[in-house]
């Protein structure tokens, strides 16, 4: 089904949004940019400049000089912050610890998230960036844009904060970086009225969904990401503003096992699009492969010479289910065994392509290393269709968190709850029933508890009879 | 639901705590009207930050819920 946004968007015209003139945006020189010092020394900062990679220190003065030439009711914050936040950040590198404070109250009016509030611990030494607040901004699904768009926010955010931003997070949000307390609602109110983008999530609730690029460029896209990820932000509102979770929970989505969101990873829930049906063929393509007609890999390695193409080599004895064969010139697949690892498929895009029965295989538990140690997701589902309304998947979720939310500790992730009460458990409050494929390693508790309705008769038993074979 | 909210704001005006995870304000509910619902507690929790009586405490990680006017400020420290 072709994307539909739940309300009528409007086209957004930089024309008609635009807060600067094309002077005020090219407002120096690169000659003035080598002359130009900020107002702190900052020596340690500039070393991060001289690395191979472009570095934030390099933009970060651009940005400063640029406030330097605006004039002074061109912008609603002071026009020092970019300069002293690098100013700052030297006197973290001598003083081997951060000048940040964290956290408070701050935030738009309803919204339990979005704004992260943020303090100098040093004002008297940087007083700009006393108050230096982070805007997480709802990225579009894939973080597709126009450019009617991103200059329009780029104008807002010179105009109502530092300039400074971050595209993207690693939540996927684009992170404004830096604006006083008095100037959230407003730019709250001009993105959400004006631009129609809301802020993301931050804090103990539903974190911005995320979705890699699916099936608006991506051939192997098993679902359509973007729709399912587009309506999870919406129908889960009231979860992404208003904290209530124990901890951050995070959905990513993607398109295949390539997982280039790497949900698996990332994400409390990950859903990784799939099939259960067969690879499709292309016994004619093969051949062009084999005949070395097809590049490998869509010649995606072609920068160095690697021989001929050998498909048993580079395809057959690779499968890790090793569940492929050459017979007779045909490539046959045991689809049984295949493990959907997507290499055989990559390597022979015009020859291979995933089945058609698609659908999703969700996992849980992924989390980084903040209060145990950082693991994977399990995989828990091994296979759900994924078509919209999504009520099959909406239900499956609001079963984990309605478990999670009466058990869960404070800050307790999705998969440390799951470790605690293990796998079994789990299992039991999703209603699913346990598969080989959720084992990671082999048993490491010796012990196996049987439930009453799991043993025939249960615990109840006839002493009588039992005595008269037994003696006391 | 108002009674719910009133339950809500007893316990942060007793508290010895000026910020309260979700958690412990359901708990505290539940002591008093055993038969409310999380989704209930939230939904008066969220009535009362629209209201104004409640404010979020936020340290980006997670989130916090606190009295307005009581214990804490805009100040982090
Ligand atoms: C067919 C007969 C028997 C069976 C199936 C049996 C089974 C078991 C099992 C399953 C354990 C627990 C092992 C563990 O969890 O580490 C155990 C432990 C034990 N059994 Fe038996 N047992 C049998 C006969 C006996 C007899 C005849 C004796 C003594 C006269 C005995 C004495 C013990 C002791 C002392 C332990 C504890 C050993 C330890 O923990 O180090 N068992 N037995
Ligand atoms: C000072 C003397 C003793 C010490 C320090 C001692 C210590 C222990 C320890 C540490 C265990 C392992 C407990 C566990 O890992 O769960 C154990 C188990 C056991 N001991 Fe002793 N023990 C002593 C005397 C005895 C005696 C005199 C007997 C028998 C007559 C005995 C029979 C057993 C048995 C059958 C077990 C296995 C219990 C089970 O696994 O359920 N112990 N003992
Ligand atoms: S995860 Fe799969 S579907 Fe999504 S962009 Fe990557 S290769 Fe394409
Ligand atoms: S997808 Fe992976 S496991 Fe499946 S047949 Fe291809 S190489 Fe083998």
């Amino acid at each position: 089904m072709a994307f539909e946004p739940k309300e009528p968007q409007k086209e957004i015209k930089y024309q008609e949004l635009r807060i600067y003139s094309d002077e005020e945006l090219n407002n120096y020189t690169e000659e003035e940019l080598k002359q130009f010092k900020i107002k702190h020394d900052i020596p340690d900062v500039e070393e991060l400049e001289k690395g191979p990679w472009p570095s934030f220190v390099a933009d970060a003065k651009r940005e400063a000089l640029r406030r330097r030439k605006l004039a002074d009711d061109r912008m609603l914050i002071d026009r020092d912050v970019v300069e002293d936040m690098l100013g700052q950040l030297q006197l973290s590198f001598d003083d081997g610890e951060t000048h940040w404070k964290h956290g408070g109250i701050v935030g738009v009016f309803g919204y339990g998230g979005g704004v992260i509030g943020r303090y100098s611990d040093v004002p008297e030494k940087f007083p700009s960036i006393t108050a230096f607040h982070t805007l997480r901004v709802n990225q579009p699904a894939s973080k597709f844009y126009n450019t009617d768009f991103l200059r329009s926010l780029c104008d807002l955010w010179e105009y109502r904060g530092s300039g400074l931003l971050n595209m993207h997070g690693s939540t996927g949000d684009i992170i404004l970086l830096g604006t006083t307390t008095e100037q959230l609602e407003p730019i709250f109110y001009e993105l959400t009225h004006e631009l129609q983008q809301d802020l993301g999530g931050s804090g103990s609730n539903l974190r911005t969904p995320s979705c890699c690029i699916g099936k608006a460029r991506c051939e192997f896209a098993c679902i359509d990401t973007q729709d399912l990820c587009y309506e999870l932000t919406t129908y889960y509102q009231d979860e992404l503003h208003r904290p209530a979770f124990p901890y951050k929970f995070k959905f990513k989505i993607d398109g295949c096992p390539n997982g280039c969101v790497a949900s698996i990873a990332r994400a409390d829930m990950s859903f990784i699009g799939t099939w259960r049906d067969e690879i499709r063929i292309d016994q004619e393509a093969v051949k062009a492969y084999m005949a070395g007609e097809i590049e490998p890999n869509a010649g995606a390695h072609k920068g160095r010479d690697w021989g001929k193409f050998d498909i048993q080599k580079e395809v057959i004895d690779l499968c890790p289910a090793q569940c492929m064969e050459l017979d007779n010139g045909e490539l046959k697949i045991n689809n049984q065994e295949c493990v959907r690892c997507m290499h055989c498929i990559n390597v022979m895009p015009r020859a291979l392509k995933p089945g058609k029965d698609t659908g999703v295989t969700i996992l849980c538990g992924a989390k980084a290393p903040i209060l145990e140690g950082a693991q994977m997701s399990t995989m828990i589902v091994p296979f759900m269709k994924a078509e919209p309304p999504y009520d099959n998947i909406k239900e499956f979720i609001e079963k984990v968190w309605e478990w999670w939310m009466e058990e869960g500790k404070n800050r307790e992730r999705l998969g440390e709850l799951i470790q605690r009460f293990g796998l079994p458990k789990f299992l039991e409050v999703v209603g699913l029933p346990p598969a080989p494929q959720m084992v990671k390693i082999p048993r490491e508790n010796p012990y196996i508890f049987w439930k009453e309705e799991d043993v025939p008769g249960g615990w109840d038993r006839d002493i009588k009879d039992y005595r008269a074979r037994h003696k006391r | 639901m108002e009674e719910i909210k009133k339950a809500i704001v007893e316990f942060a005006e007793s508290s010895k705590k000026t910020k309260f995870y979700f958690k412990d304000i359901e708990k505290a509910v539940q002591k008093k009207i055993p038969d409310a619902k999380a989704r209930e507690i939230k939904k008066a929790c969220t009535a009362l930050i629209n209201e104004g009586t409640l404010i979020y405490f936020s340290t980006g990680s997670s989130t916090m819920y606190g009295l307005k006017g009581r214990g804490i400020t805009e100040d982090p420290s």
